[in-house]
């Protein structure tokens, strides 16, 4: 029967439409998924000084042609421990409206589902060593694959990502690295698990930042 | 008949016989091309007995005593006829029904245009539908030569006639012009092929008389006619298959009232399907439900009928979760990843990524004849929802990203005039529609809010003659849109477009003799761009592909006006030619064919993008000329009474001929053979058949470039968009290699009292290959489905 009166509540819709012409303005939509803007900054903690390094990737037209204006690049300083934090926004919303700060889910209600993930060219951290947890998809078996000093975690006690601490070398300068971030929503089922990867899910985020370690 | 009931009064033999009931009376039923009519029903009024032809068209009651009889012989699609007899009766008597033109009126389907030569068209009748019984309505038709599918995955099947598909095919689902939400390739027509008791495909354009956009062809999906009388009958249907361990019923009623004339129908359909599988893995989330019913109520008298008809279709599809990615890394992984990524065991379960649609249909109409001229209307109203579910984030995950409702009102009405040698028909149609998107997806709207109004007017001509017939039609259309959609920016624009244009078409048939004949049929047809092509924007999570429509920026992805675009309707020029040749052993038909396509509308590679998800490769809508040349050839051999072989050939060519490459997704050369033995009578069994099928699929090696994600995220990685540097069309992967599938079936009749139980053994892909189909868009991510073994059970009653 319910799909009798449902009939019957679209044939009246039908009709009105019909006899009022349906001209009203359509309804804009709330858009929460998108991330338009990321912030990478880098404060300098665990006694370490100096200024903090602020990178941003801005996508200029979205779902546009346009490509990813990602500035840089991240100039570290040598023998120096970093935190890094990570801000995403949604500039499809206003500042104050929720939704806005995509970081604020991602870390918090959503953490469930997501987890930051890394890889940079070896010569730039001594802590963590090795290249980063980000498989390469060839290769998944890959062995070698350095942890990440992960500041934060999700409801499960997982890692999430968006706090993060790194150490660069200090003795030679390193100059053109790559330094790489990927979001990874992991919906269960099959999702975030002890046992997830980088290869896990699909990407909500895939930068790529040029990275030089300086005196 | 007359005359034959004439011959069968002559024939009444004037031997004298004992009045012991053990008379025999046989005969056969025929249609006027001497074709049998398996599965009409003969009753003997007098006794209240009632038998079924046969395959070869016979019957036989035993036991009857002598006397005088009335035979009643019905056959769907065909005018009942009641036959006097006298027993006893020495020879089989001959039954010959002419087809029912007052049913092929009422689906508008004009009687010549199904029968007559001056058109290049297949009929599945009820005997090969039953053979395809519980296939989707696109799976059913592929048994059809030159009609192929693009398919996304194992339950969604969209018809390809001669190499074009979606909008460029007419579907007429009981004489109304179908109208389901098409802006995707992975769309099916939610038609329930259950509901069908023949299904017609007509090749040529020439079919102006349902409306413009029939560039390909026109797909007529027609129910089985009204019953007149009180008698009470149905159909039940049960269908299990092993692959994805699914069960499909469907039970069909109808009967009369008092009063002559009066009959119903009430049908329901249920499908229940879990997880296909491939020669060596499950294909996971590729579930499927379906439950459809209709409701049809009606009056028919020789000069006039009406009829009110109700149906109700209603799907939900998985989509395979391996093959749902969100950026070109993610393709990388799901297309490099063998078996797909995300593969499970076995379930019914169906989550995301998955389609649920619901189409409605209600429809009035009627007819009056009033000496040579018949009038026709009819209404229709047309309501589709369709929502589809994406891998979203925690609290979105039930809710759909793409969720539209259509509703579409067309009105028909037409004007026949029948003379000796001649019908004319004239008609217009009118048509509202309405799409609106269902708010809260919080997704930017793929398609936006319209409003269309279209209507036309069609003028045709028959002549028939004794060696040649003639058909010669004029239709004038108009097309306007009004538009109200959010652009990238989510930012309103509303946009109105107008649109207008004829259509014509000419053939005809010359007939050599009784069994050859040749028909030829050019048509010119055109067909306004749709909202979807214009304006499409956004990521279809199936192919990680951004799609622009075409009339957004090539560079700021601003909405542009159609004047400043330079966008232009399609217009085509199809030439047909098919020539028949038949004997009793032996049918052969060969049928050619060029379909010049102007501003031929496509998805064509553009770029790749680099977004904050990562690097997505972009499709633009694009408008070239297309050439499709192609022949089809289907024959048949009857070497006994017994044994008999079919096969059909289809070969086609499509080109790009603006940018002189070649086209995707155009089916690939196939050819298909099977061996038959009919066994008319073991014991208690009748109609015993075995049958061999072999399909050979060749590779298509007319696919254009391959240009592979990894290809293009190393060279991005360079900072080279090798696809900005070279327009030509490319696929991500390889055409698959060529396939060979073979089939086994068997089926008998098992009599229960009065009635029968029709049971069919099938195996599918019985070597259980692993393959993958060029025009199957999974093929990118999983193998196709491995063997199905299935048991289909028909009663009827």
């Amino acid at each position: 029967m319910k799909f009798v009166n449902r009939l019957f509540l679209f044939s009246c819709v039908g009709a009105l439409c019909l006899l009022m012409s349906c001209d009203d303005d359509p309804e804009a939509e709330n858009i929460p998924e998108l991330i338009t803007q990321a912030t990478l900054t880098f404060t300098p903690t665990g006694g370490s000084t100096g200024p903090a390094v602020v990178v941003t990737a801005v996508d200029p037209d979205l779902q546009g042609s346009q490509d990813l204006q990602v500035s840089g690049p991240i100039n570290l300083k040598l023998g120096t421990t970093y935190q890094l934090s990570i801000e995403l926004i949604n500039e499809l919303y206003e500042e104050d409206e929720e939704g806005y700060d995509v970081s604020e889910e991602v870390g918090g209600e959503e953490g469930d589902e997501h987890q930051l993930f890394f890889r940079f060219s070896t010569e730039v951290f001594s802590n963590p060593g090795g290249t980063g947890n980000i498989k390469d998809e060839n290769n998944p078996s890959t062995t070698g694959l350095g942890s990440i000093n992960y500041d934060d975690e999700d409801e499960n006690g997982r890692p999430v990502g968006l706090l993060t601490t790194w150490t660069t070398i200090n003795d030679i300068s390193a100059s053109g690295k790559t330094f790489q971030v990927l979001l990874k929503h992991q919906p269960n089922p099959g999702g975030k698990s002890a046992s997830s990867t980088s290869l896990t899910g699909e990407d909500d985020m895939d930068l790529t930042f040029t990275i030089n370690v300086v005196q | 008949m007359k005359l034959l009931t004439l011959i069968a009064f002559l024939g009444i033999s004037q031997i004298c016989v004992a009045q012991e009931c053990i008379l025999r009376l046989t005969g056969h039923v025929r249609n006027e091309n001497q074709e049998p009519l398996t599965g009409s029903t003969i009753y003997l009024n007098e006794v209240k007995q009632g038998e079924i032809a046969s395959f070869d068209g016979s019957f036989t009651f035993n036991g009857l005593c002598a006397g005088s009889y009335t035979l009643v012989v019905r056959f769907v699609g065909y005018t009942p006829q009641e036959i006097k007899i006298e027993l006893p009766k020495e020879n089989p008597i001959s039954i010959i029904l002419s087809v029912d033109t007052r049913q092929l009126k009422d689906v508008f389907v004009h009687q010549n245009r199904l029968e007559s030569p001056v058109s290049t068209s297949a009929l599945l009748t009820t005997k090969e539908l039953d053979a395809v019984q519980g296939k989707s309505l696109g799976e059913a038709l592929q048994s059809v030569s030159g009609v192929n599918s693009i398919q996304s995955g194992p339950a969604i099947f969209k018809p390809v006639i001669h190499g074009v598909h979606s909008q460029r095919i007419l579907i007429l689902n009981n004489g109304i012009r179908q109208e389901g939400q098409q802006w995707g390739a992975e769309h099916a027509p939610e038609i329930d092929p259950f509901t069908a008791s023949t299904i017609t495909v007509v090749k040529d354009a020439g079919a102006i008389k349902y409306g413009t956009d029939a560039l390909g062809g026109v797909i007529i999906v027609t129910p089985a006619e009204l019953p007149t009388s009180q008698q009470l009958g149905g159909q039940v249907n049960v269908i299990a298959s092993s692959n994805n361990r699914s069960l499909t019923y469907s039970g069909m009623l109808e009967g009369g009232f008092n009063k002559e004339g009066w009959g119903w129908r009430v049908q329901g359909t249920g499908k229940y399907a879990g997880d296909s599988r491939a020669a060596d893995y499950v294909l996971s989330n590729t579930g499927f439900r379906e439950r459809n019913f209709l409701a049809a109520l009606g009056y028919h008298e020789e000069q006039k009928g009406w009829e009110v008809y109700f149906s109700h279709f209603q799907t939900t599809i998985g989509i395979l979760r391996g093959s749902s990615v969100s950026s070109a890394n993610d393709l990388l992984n799901a297309i490099e990843r063998e078996p797909p990524q995300f593969t499970e065991p076995f379930t019914y379960t169906i989550l995301q990524p998955r389609q649920e649609v619901a189409h409605s249909l209600l429809k009035l109409n009627g007819h009056v004849t009033k000496g040579q001229h018949t009038f026709q209307a009819q209404y229709g109203l047309q309501i589709n929802q369709r929502e589809e579910f994406d891998i979203r984030r925690g609290g979105l995950r039930d809710v759909p990203a793409l969720a539209f409702d259509l509703f579409t009102h067309t009105l028909d009405v037409e004007w026949e005039t029948s003379r000796a040698s001649r019908i004319t028909c004239r008609g217009v149609n009118a048509m509202i529609q309405d799409n609106n998107k269902i708010d809260n997806t919080q997704t930017l709207p793929f398609i936006p809010n319209f409003r269309h109004y279209s209507g036309g007017w069609y003028w045709i001509e028959q002549w028939t003659g004794n060696k040649i017939d003639w058909e010669a039609g004029l239709r004038y259309d108009f097309r306007f849109y009004n538009v109200a959609g959010f652009d990238f920016l989510n930012r309103l624009y509303r946009s109105s477009l107008a649109f207008n244009n004829f259509s014509a078409t000419v053939g005809g048939t010359y007939k050599f003799h009784s069994q050859s004949k040749v028909t030829s049929t050019l048509a010119s047809a055109w067909r306004p761009p749709n909202v979807a092509e214009l304006y499409s924007l956004g990521t279809h999570q199936s192919v990680a592909a951004i799609e622009y429509g075409l009339l957004l920026d090539e560079v700021t992805t601003e909405v542009k006006s159609y004047e400043a675009s330079g966008v232009k309707p399609e217009q085509a020029l199809k030439w047909v030619n098919t020539w028949e040749w038949g004997t009793p052993s032996f049918n052969l038909e060969i049928s050619g064919y060029v379909n010049y396509i102007f501003n031929y509308i496509y998805l064509r590679p553009r770029g790749v993008t680099n977004t904050i998800r990562g690097f997505y490769p972009y499709f633009r809508y694009a408008q070239t000329d297309a050439s499709f040349v192609g022949a089809d050839v289907t024959f048949q051999q009857k070497w006994s009474p017994s044994l008999s072989t079919r096969g059909k050939i289809s070969w086609l060519r499509a080109t790009d001929e603006s940018l002189n490459d070649r086209l995707i997704f155009i089916p690939s050369n196939k050819m298909d053979v099977s061996f038959r033995y009919d066994h008319p009578q073991l014991g208690q069994l009748s109609q015993l058949f075995w049958e061999v099928k072999g399909k050979y699929v060749m590779r298509q090696t007319r696919a254009p470039r391959t240009v592979s994600v990894r290809t293009i995220l190393e060279n991005k990685e360079n900072g080279i968009d090798i696809l900005a540097s070279n327009p030509a069309n490319f696929d991500f992967v390889d055409a698959p290699p060529d396939y060979f599938l073979l089939q086994v079936s068997t089926g008998c009749r098992i009599p229960i009292g009065s009635t029968h139980l029709d049971a069919r053994l099938t195996a599918e892909n019985l070597l259980n290959a692993s393959y993958r189909e060029y025009t199957n868009r999974m093929r990118y991510y999983a193998d196709d489905i491995g063997r199905n073994v299935s048991l289909s059970l028909k009663y009827l009653f």
